[in-house]
């Protein structure tokens, strides 16, 4: 599913026409450069979390507001593993457009007893019946729907400290019980 | 993860705002003056009048946060706000610091853009997940933007 491409066809399709266009030549001009394939990947974890019931606070200014609180889980990674702590949260606004989007905080503990802080933006949409099955709790097939987050990360652990230096993308699955994200580093 | 090319974006900067250390950091603004864009599914030019809020962190890395208004040659109006990190070996970082052409695999430079627009041929943005790999330019950066798929 990465896609792999190499940085030596990256520059040879974007960067060096776009030389071209900031050298200041074509400055007031679109920049006619090719768009390329930049974006390499990697498995960061897959994050597992465990949802209470959600609050159903209703209409507010900006849509429908529910709040899942978040009781436990899991994650696990090549670099990293351990349990998600009680008492985080994600924020849910189903927008008038019938975008949920999705603002989570949780607290992981590593299996060496790190403290990580993450919280991610997120997006959730789908076709009606789609979305209609998930807001049954049945289990439905994630490639149904659109279920993509930008989690970021804090720990003041050395060993892990690169969570605090990357940008990363999760996939998500809606599950009855709460929600599967795979989380992956852009490289 | 896949994705596909969303556009090219072009933005010139104007000198930046030096303010200095901060509570978070060393916050640095940098006000931006036009630009363009161009994809296979829109194109035009970057309004000016936006900015890169960057904070520089203790622990050497800098943080983006970037707000501009872009403008679709049929004259839409997409508003894109755009959180990133950018960091590498000190080195590299002191010859973008001298405005000095970098070769962008040198560094870390990558961020989350996210999209508002009213208008529904571009309506698809505000329902997307976008990445981007960042190029620091003396005139200002050039983002190459991927929809997350």
């Amino acid at each position: 599913m990465d896609r792999t491409v190499g940085r030596r066809d990256v520059l040879k399709t974007v960067v060096l026409p776009l030389v071209a266009v900031a050298t200041g030549a074509f400055r007031d001009r679109f920049p006619v450069a090719k768009t390329g394939e930049t974006m390499t990947s990697r498995p960061l974890m897959t994050v597992r979390i465990a949802a209470a019931p959600a609050q159903k606070l209703g209409a507010v200014p900006h849509g429908f507001r529910s709040i899942v609180p978040v009781t436990g889980g899991d994650f696990e990674g090549p670099r990293l593993r351990g349990r998600i702590l009680p008492g985080g949260g994600d924020w849910l606004l189903l927008r008038p457009d019938g975008v949920l989007e999705l603002d989570l905080r949780i607290t992981l503990k590593t299996d060496d007893q790190a403290l990580i802080y993450m919280r991610f933006q997120g997006i959730r949409h789908g076709p009606p019946e789609v979305i209609a099955a998930l807001g049954r709790a049945e289990s439905v097939d994630p490639a149904k729907y659109y279920f993509r987050t930008l989690p970021s990360f804090e720990t003041s652990a050395e060993n892990y400290a690169f969570l605090n230096r990357i940008i990363s993308v999760g996939s998500g699955e809606a599950q009855p019980d709460g929600a599967v994200h795979r989380i992956y580093e852009i490289l | 993860m896949t994705s596909r090319p969303l556009m090219t974006l072009q933005v010139f900067v104007a000198p930046p705002e030096r303010l200095g250390a901060v509570p978070h950091g060393t916050r640095v603004i940098a006000p931006i003056t036009g630009g363009s864009f161009e994809g296979p599914r829109l194109r035009g030019k970057v309004r000016p009048g936006g900015a890169d809020w960057t904070l520089l962190r203790s622990d050497g890395v800098l943080e983006l946060d970037l707000r501009l208004t872009l403008e679709t040659d049929d004259g839409a109006l997409i508003y894109l706000t755009s959180f990133g990190v950018r960091h590498g070996p000190s080195e590299v970082l002191a010859a973008l610091g001298r405005g000095e052409s970098v070769d962008p695999s040198k560094y870390y430079f990558r961020t989350a853009p996210r999209f508002e627009t009213s208008a529904s041929q571009y309506a698809f943005l505000n329902r997307l997940i976008a990445i981007s790999s960042g190029d620091r330019r003396p005139s200002g950066p050039i983002y190459s933007i991927e929809e997350v798929l």
